[in-house]
């Protein structure tokens, strides 16, 4: 192996590709959620509609469609490619991984989205238009393309994860990856949640409703729906942590729970106590309540849980194969594929990667700082920011601002050589590197003490390259 | 290094589930649907502006801006939908040159995402206000929504464009030797091409509009004069806008490289000639011929597009030694029965029905009530979904048995 199919680097200052990923899923995840449970309500409430003769209730209907079709069918389906492109632009690799174990399941995916979209505009706009159970048919077609949506792409997301196994590596097959062993578990959370989130956002769009008897005979629909799949989502969250990986469990105890319990159980709580309250009391219910609601159940209940699966299934991007920095971490025998890591030890980045300038493929005491900050990049950047202070486990910070070339040097010739780490990848790598590493972040952090010192800002200080040692 | 070797080395080491050959016809043939509706989109969009400026300048005008703000809100929704599917396919053998132009260009390709969500978003703000008696300055929003789609369209384009182009991307990623890892750059535009295809909005929605007067014919709702005028309104925008467009194509198939011989190939040629041709027909038989025969012949014209694209992409990769069907093969038959089945049984039972519902109602002024086979089908839209997931979770459970607690 003379050369890694790597790609270039995009590395976006201080808040790093991770969190502009993370961004957009939020936001997709509570469109996408919030449009699939309200498939589901919309099935229960035209059905209840359909059979108790209550065509007033194809209002809310229609009410709520309008508001999921600006929602769900703008912000959900754009940022839906959007993840896409996020995680190409800052995992090639790993998103050419997914795409090649699962390109028929995406395939299969993008049918029912399709149908998806050309359905919720036949949904909203043939209420009135058509006879009412070709329209109860079309709504609980609606309902079940648009959870199908969801089964497909959270075998996909577990497998990021990991596969729970060893047959999908000796077999290399869709199924062993797609069905694998947190599948069941991740869409019983996501299940769950959905209908949590359908339900508040019902709430915000009933809240505007005159029919005052129309409205509190929604909210008390809603509710108990809401409740019971809160529910199940929680105990499908506690099923789901017994089907994580080690490296998972321990970055949880270590660092996830700490930061993100209380807040999760704050959501539970506060979602919980709303929808009893609206099922006893429906009144209460007003758009000034709801809309802060959903949004503290998005920020502080979906952010997280977003953040920690993406952290917990550190070093991997996808199947316990592939590392964040997009370096192959094992044998796949089933696909043919080769680990890459020992030949990066024996060779270097910088033999093998192919986008490496010619002028910096070994390392000169003219160009140290400039290697140093390329191999960071293409090293660290996936996992870290290498910014002083950024929010994105800062590297700068995780060595405590060391200067000490010879201490940070010690950390990337022991542990993270070895891969005593269990959330961080094996990172070997020959001295001339580690030695570029080392002093690329010390100038870095020499440089944000000295900002800190003079109130100069670090990048007035920092060489923007090719600094000598000296 | 050699660009040849990278590329290929770049390629996904899982090898891919199917021949290669089969990704390549599924991304030629689903991108004609996305390209369809982005023609659509933006030619009725630009089609909405110009009516709603014009709304004093006789009696169908606001009717027909009103109409094609519509139709430009559902087509955004449909051409990103039916973008994914060639994003998809084109990714699985073309991933190399995908990717490493994405990275490289990577603050554009985030910035496509966003400008997309304000530009669809402004549209539906000049939806809402677009009705009888609107604010003028609404129409702000259109032309800044038009904008930002155009620009996509741009973006898009350069991102294709960067991907054949592999030659350069190292000059583009650390020029000088010193690397830039911001992405901020749209590296290489061909103005010809994005022309050309931008171009061919305006006889879609021309077209269009000629189809749109034959299906609103049983609506007494949409007056036989008003019919006309969006018939006539149709042939004045196709024909003219079918002969710029054939020579934005020929100025694209000068434009290739003497190196690649496109500029000599008769297929290239093909794309004027039959824009042509079809601008003849038009101009002559728009009153004859059905409207939906011209929609016919216009797809013909984009898959012809589509397949044309394929040729040049190939002919710029191929001296790189990079040949899409030389990629590795680890079959996977289960999920590739999965998709087929889904496409045909979901695809069209549940697609069918909807479509179906959507086109008899259209149809009809007040309520419609499904005839017995368009009810039979709504039934079975219904019972392939409970059949689909009863399969799903019974094969998922039999799999996840063996490998979670047998294995």
């Amino acid at each position: 192996m003379d050369m890694l199919g790597m790609y270039p680097t995009f590395y976006v200052p201080y808040i790093g590709t991770a969190w502009v990923m993370g961004i957009i899923g939020v936001i997709h995840v509570v469109a996408s959620h919030t449009s699939v449970g309200a498939a589901f309500l919309f099935a229960l409430l035209e059905t209840k509609a359909y059979r108790d003769n209550q065509p007033q209730l194809m209002t809310f209907i229609k009410r709520y469609g309008v508001f999921l079709l600006v929602f769900s069918y703008i912000i959900g389906s754009i940022t839906g490619p959007g993840i896409w492109y996020a995680i190409t632009v800052a995992s090639p690799r790993g998103v050419g991984g997914l795409i090649h174990n699962f390109v028929w399941v995406w395939a299969a995916e993008w049918v029912y989205f399709t149908v998806e979209v050309i359905g919720v505009y036949a949904l909203v706009y043939l209420i009135g238009k058509i006879d009412p159970l070709s329209h109860l048919k079309l709504t609980w077609s609606f309902a079940l393309a648009s959870w199908a949506t969801m089964l497909l792409i959270v075998g996909i997301l577990s497998f990021m994860m990991w596969p729970g196994s060893e047959s999908w590596y000796m077999t290399g097959s869709t199924n062993d990856a797609f069905y694998n062993l947190n599948f069941f578990a991740h869409l019983g959370v996501r299940t769950g949640s959905m209908l949590v989130m359908a339900a508040v956002v019902g709430f915000m769009v009933a809240a505007g409703m005159k029919d005052r008897e129309l409205k509190h005979g929604v909210i008390r629909m809603l509710a108990p729906v809401g409740l019971v799949g809160g529910l199940f989502s929680v105990m499908m969250f506690f099923y789901y942590l017994q089907t994580l990986p080690e490296n998972a469990r321990v970055m949880l105890k270590a660092h996830l729970l700490p930061s993100y319990a209380a807040g999760m159980m704050a959501v539970v709580a506060v979602a919980s106590l709303y929808l009893i309250a609206a099922w006893a009391r429906p009144q209460i219910v007003r758009l000034w309540i709801a809309v802060p609601v959903f949004t503290f159940i998005a920020v502080v209940g979906v952010w997280p849980e977003e953040r920690m699966r993406e952290s917990m299934r550190k070093p991997y991007v996808a199947g316990q194969y592939i590392y964040g920095n997009q370096v192959i971490a094992r044998d796949v025998p089933g696909k043919e594929i080769v680990a890459e890591v020992e030949t990066i030890a024996e060779k270097g980045l910088l033999k093998l990667h192919p986008f490496v300038p010619d002028r910096l493929r070994t390392v000169t005491d003219e160009n140290r700082y400039e290697v140093g900050e390329l191999l960071a990049k293409i090293a660290c950047s996936n996992c870290h920011s290498l910014d002083p202070g950024a929010p994105l486990r800062s590297i700068p910070d995780k060595f405590r601002r060391s200067t000490d070339e010879d201490l940070i040097a010690a950390f990337l010739r022991g542990p993270l050589k070895h891969g005593a780490i269990p959330y961080m990848p094996r990172i070997d790598l020959p001295e001339p590197e580690i030695g570029a590493i080392a002093h690329y972040i010390a100038t870095v952090n020499a440089a944000a003490q000295a900002g800190t010192e003079s109130d100069t800002p670090v990048a007035d200080i920092a060489p923007a390259s090719g600094p000598s040692k000296e | 290094m050699d660009i040849g070797t990278i590329m290929n080395t770049m390629r996904d080491p899982a090898g891919v589930p199917a021949v290669p050959q089969l990704f390549q016809v599924l991304a030629v043939g689903t991108w004609v649907f996305h390209i369809a509706f982005v023609h659509l989109t933006l030619g009725a969009a630009g089609l909405a502006i110009y009516a709603f400026y014009k709304r004093e300048a006789g009696p169908y005008w606001e009717q027909m801006s009103i109409a094609m703000t519509k139709v430009a809100k559902v087509g955004v929704s449909l051409l990103i939908v039916l973008g994914v599917a060639p994003l998809l396919f084109t990714q699985v053998i073309y991933d190399p040159q995908w990717y490493t132009s994405n990275v490289l260009s990577a603050g554009w390709a985030i910035g496509f995402i966003f400008t997309l969500i304000a530009g669809y978003c402004l549209w539906f703000a000049f939806y809402w206000g677009n009705h009888e008696g609107a604010k003028r300055y609404i129409g702000v929003y259109a032309v800044l929504s038009l904008a930002l789609f155009i620009l996509d369209g741009l973006i898009m384009h350069a991102l294709a464009y960067q991907a054949i182009l592999p030659d350069r991307w190292m000059e583009w990623y650390a020029p000088g030797g010193v690397v830039d890892t911001s992405g901020s750059k749209l590296h290489a535009i061909e103005w010809p091409r994005y022309l050309f295809i931008m171009s061919l909005s305006a006889p879609a929605v021309g077209l269009y509009l000629i189809a749109y007067a034959d299906y609103f014919a049983t609506r007494s709702d949409k007056t036989p004069e008003y019919r006309a005028f969006a018939r006539l309104l149709g042939r004045t925008i196709a024909v003219p806008g079918l002969a710029v467009s054939a020579l934005l194509a020929s100025w694209w198939q000068l434009d290739h490289p003497a190196a690649t011989g496109l500029s000599e190939q008769p297929l290239g040629w093909l794309l004027p000639g039959f824009l042509l041709v079809l601008a003849g027909l038009t101009a002559a038989g728009y009153q004859r011929l059905h409207g939906y025969a011209f929609l016919g012949i216009g797809l013909g014209v984009l898959a012809l597009l589509a397949f044309w694209r394929e040729v040049v992409r190939i002919t710029y990769l191929t001296p790189f030694g990079y040949i899409a069907s030389d990629y590795k093969v680890h079959a996977d038959w289960p999920s590739l029965v999965l998709f087929f089945s889904t496409l045909a049984g979901v695809g069209g039972l549940v697609g069918g029905y909807y479509l179906a519902l959507l086109y008899r109602a259209g149809r009809v002024q007040g309520t419609y009530t499904a005839e017995p086979p368009i009810a039979r089908l709504g039934t079975a839209a219904v019972a392939v979904l409970v059949v689909w997931i009863g399969v799903f979770f019974v094969y998922g459970v039999a799999i996840w048995i063996r490998n979670a607690l047998l294995a």
